[in-house]
C-alpha cells in the first residue's frame, strides 16, 4: 500500500481525533463512519489504512486510548474504580473490570493496588512506570549483554558480558 | 567504545516484536520481562552481535515526540538494503504501508514506510 502526503496527513488526524474523544469521553464518541466522513476517506478504505499505518483498527485504538487514560486516573489514585469507568465513558462497571483485565493482565483494583506505591514514592517508581530509556538495562540478567563474536580465526569467543547501568 | 546496541520506541512490544521478526524479518534475540515491561532486542540477518531494541514509549515526553516525528513524515531509523525494489515489493504484499516508494536521491534510493508502531521508518539502497 501506498500511501500519498495527504491520505498520510488524514490519518494522522483520524488518530488525534481519536485520541481526543477518548480524553473527552463524556461526550458521545463519534463513529468509525463519522471519524471517516471527517478526514474524508471512505469507511472501508479508513479502516483498512489505518490498521496497515498504526497497527491496530480505529477501534481497537479507540480502546487502546481509553484503557491507558483508565491507567493514568487508576495511578494518580484520586478516583474510584467506578468513577474512572465512569470518566472514560463506560456505563458497565462489569464491562469496564472485564476489558481492563483482558488488555492489562490484572483487574483495575489490583492495578491500581500495584501501582499507586510507585507513583507515590517519586524518583524510584518514575522509571519503572515510564522507563521508555536504556534505563531498563540496570534491571537485566547479565545474559543479556553476552555477545558471540566470530573471531579471525573463525572460533566464537567466549562470552563477554558487561554491565551499563545509566540510560 | 563501539555501537553494539541502538534503540527505538514503540506503542506495543508485542506487535513491535511480531511486526520486526515476522514481517521486517530481523531475529529475536533478547525477550526479558522487566516490572511490566520487556527488554527485546532483534538482529539483522548478517551481524548477531549488533542489536537493536524495542523500547515501551510509556513515557509520555517520549510520545509526544515519537508523534510529532511521525506526523511530520520524518523517519526514526534507517536500514539498509541491498534491492530496494524487491523489499519495497515484499513488504507490500505483506500490507506494510508505505509513504515513500523507492525513490531515487543522488548516491541513495530510498523508501519510507509505517512500523505500525508509531515510527516511519527509512529504507535505503546506496547507488552503485
Amino acid at each position: 500500500m501506498l500511501l500519498r502526503h495527504e491520505g498520510f496527513r488524514r490519518l494522522c488526524r483520524a488518530r488525534d481525533l481519536l485520541r481526543r474523544a477518548a480524553a473527552e469521553s463524556r461526550e458521545p464518541s463519534p463513529t468509525i463512519e463519522q471519524l471517516a466522513r471527517e478526514v474524508r476517506i471512505s469507511p472501508f478504505h479508513f479502516i483498512r489504512q489505518f490498521e496497515a499505518v498504526f497497527g491496530v483498527t480505529p477501534h481497537q485504538f479507540r480502546i487502546a486510548s481509553r484503557i491507558e487514560l483508565a491507567k493514568q486516573l487508576l495511578a494518580r489514585g484520586e478516583h474510584s474504580v467506578t468513577d474512572v469507568c465512569m470518566e472514560i465513558g463506560f456505563s458497565s462497571l462489569g464491562t469496564f473490570s472485564t476489558l481492563f483485565a483482558q488488555r492489562v493482565g490484572e483487574s483495575p483494583s489490583a492495578y491500581r493496588r500495584r501501582i499507586r506505591p510507585l507513583v507515590a514514592v517519586r524518583d524510584r517508581g518514575a522509571s519503572r512506570l515510564t522507563p521508555g530509556c536504556l534505563s531498563l538495562m540496570g534491571a537485566l540478567p547479565s545474559s543479556a549483554f553476552c555477545s558471540v563474536r566470530l573471531q579471525a580465526d573463525g572460533t566464537k569467543s567466549a562470552k563477554a558480558g558487561h554491565h551499563v547501568r545509566s540510560g | 567504545m563501539r555501537i553494539k546496541l541502538t534503540s527505538l520506541m514503540v506503542d506495543d512490544q508485542s506487535k513491535a516484536l511480531r511486526f520486526y521478526t515476522e514481517v521486517l524479518g530481523f531475529t529475536k534475540k533478547h525477550d526479558i520481562p522487566v516490572g511490566e515491561y520487556r527488554w527485546i532486542t532483534v538482529t539483522g540477518d548478517d551481524r548477531d552481535d549488533l542489536e537493536l531494541a524495542l523500547e515501551p514509549n510509556a513515557n509520555p515526553a517520549g510520545k509526544a515526540f515519537q508523534e510529532a516525528m511521525f506526523a511530520q513524515g520524518i523517519p526514526i531509523a534507517a536500514f539498509e538494503v541491498g534491492d530496494i525494489q524487491a523489499e519495497f515489493a515484499r513488504l507490500t504484499s505483506h500490507g506494510v504501508a508505505f509513504t515513500r516508494e523507492p525513490t531515487s536521491a543522488g548516491p541513495v534510493t530510498l523508501a519510507l514506510f509505517s512500523d505500525t508502531c508509531g515510527n516511519l521508518i527509512q529504507l535505503y539502497q546506496p547507488t552503485r
